[in-house]
């Protein structure tokens, strides 16, 4: 378990859900019920949070649920108890997955990528418990190549890497890096926010 | 673009407010009689430094990089422009405070056709 990592989530879920319940969540519904509507079979939620995107999960499904903070578990689990499905929550770091090769059948994540310490072994350790075949589905912000905004995301992340997240990271490069293919990158917001899929191969 | 009257209102006001706020800010703090280079930096500098708490506290209600890559870019592009306008004596706070306003409404509108051309013709491996 990476503690530091750890400690600064269990730091910030005062005033999680205020800063990303409101304006954040509400903006990017569409696009988020649209991806976590393909979930089918067993399915893995990486960095489940405060439980904000169980809303958006679809009836029924059975879905295990891990984040590194046990405080932001805490607060996650009236909502998963809420949900018309299976849903277990574990406490779990993403580098110390205790589950065996291809356990699931899909992996999906929400803004998670840009806080992972070590995003390319993350993903390689997600790629790990897929089922050969079985699909990766990725909310993510990303850096973007698009001046001035690149300037703005690099001037930013020094800051915002204290309370959470790093702003310009090149997810869909660490994703293909981590052995993925068949990644397919849909813009949401410019070239920063937005959906990824890919494959686990075969 | 955005289609949502709840989102549009909030872009709007938000890009307004914070190009009116930094030009009122960048008119107080940049004098008559500085070089117009130095205005313009020291304007882009005070418009980051105004736009980036405004743009936190504002993504509250109005959502995160769609209402915070705009705010930002106001506030650095209205802090340029007014900062050297300040510096040529070229402006009063109240012409300052309406001029950021409007840059803040093209700085929007920019994104939003910049947001629409990379949705529509998104090809990966493309630059922005």
């Amino acid at each position: 378990m990476d503690h530091a990592t750890q400690r600064k989530w269990d730091n910030a879920v005062r005033g999680y859900d205020l800063m990303n319940g409101h304006g954040p969540e509400r903006r990017w519904a569409p696009w988020k019920r649209q991806l976590f509507e393909a979930m089918e079979g067993k399915v893995l939620f990486l960095a489940v949070g405060t439980g904000q995107d169980i809303q958006f999960f679809p009836p029924g499904r059975e879905i295990t649920g891990i984040d590194i903070s046990e405080g932001m578990l805490a607060h996650a689990r009236s909502k998963a108890e809420r949900y018309d499905g299976r849903l277990e929550l574990r406490h779990l770091d993403v580098h110390d997955l205790d589950y065996p090769e291809a356990t699931f059948d899909q992996v999906f994540t929400s803004c998670t990528f840009c806080s992972v310490p070590d995003p390319v072994n993350g993903l390689r350790a997600l790629r790990r418990v897929l089922k050969p075949g079985g699909t990766i589905g990725m909310f993510e912000h990303t850096g973007s190549r698009c001046f001035p905004f690149s300037l703005i995301l690099d001037l930013m992340t020094p800051l915002t890497r204290r309370l959470g997240p790093e702003l310009n990271r090149d997810t869909p490069a660490n994703v293909r890096q981590a052995g993925f293919v068949e990644v397919r990158v849909e813009p949401v917001y410019l070239d920063v926010v937005k959906v990824i899929r890919a494959v686990s191969p075969g | 673009m955005e289609r949502r009257l709840y989102f549009l209102f909030g872009d709007l006001v938000s890009n307004a407010g914070v190009g009116a706020l930094v030009g009122l800010v960048v008119a107080v703090l940049v004098g008559e009689t500085w070089f117009p280079v130095l205005g313009m930096v020291v304007g882009m500098i005070a418009g980051g430094g105004v736009a980036l708490p405004a743009a936190v506290v504002l993504s509250v209600p109005f959502g995160a990089m769609e209402l915070m890559l705009p705010v930002m870019l106001t506030g650095m592009t209205s802090g340029m422009l007014l900062g050297m306008l300040a510096a040529m004596g070229a402006t009063s706070s109240g012409s300052a405070g309406a001029l950021g306003a409007i840059v803040g409404l093209v700085v929007l509108v920019a994104t939003y056709v910049l947001n629409a051309y990379v949705r529509a013709s998104h090809r990966p491996g493309m630059g922005c």
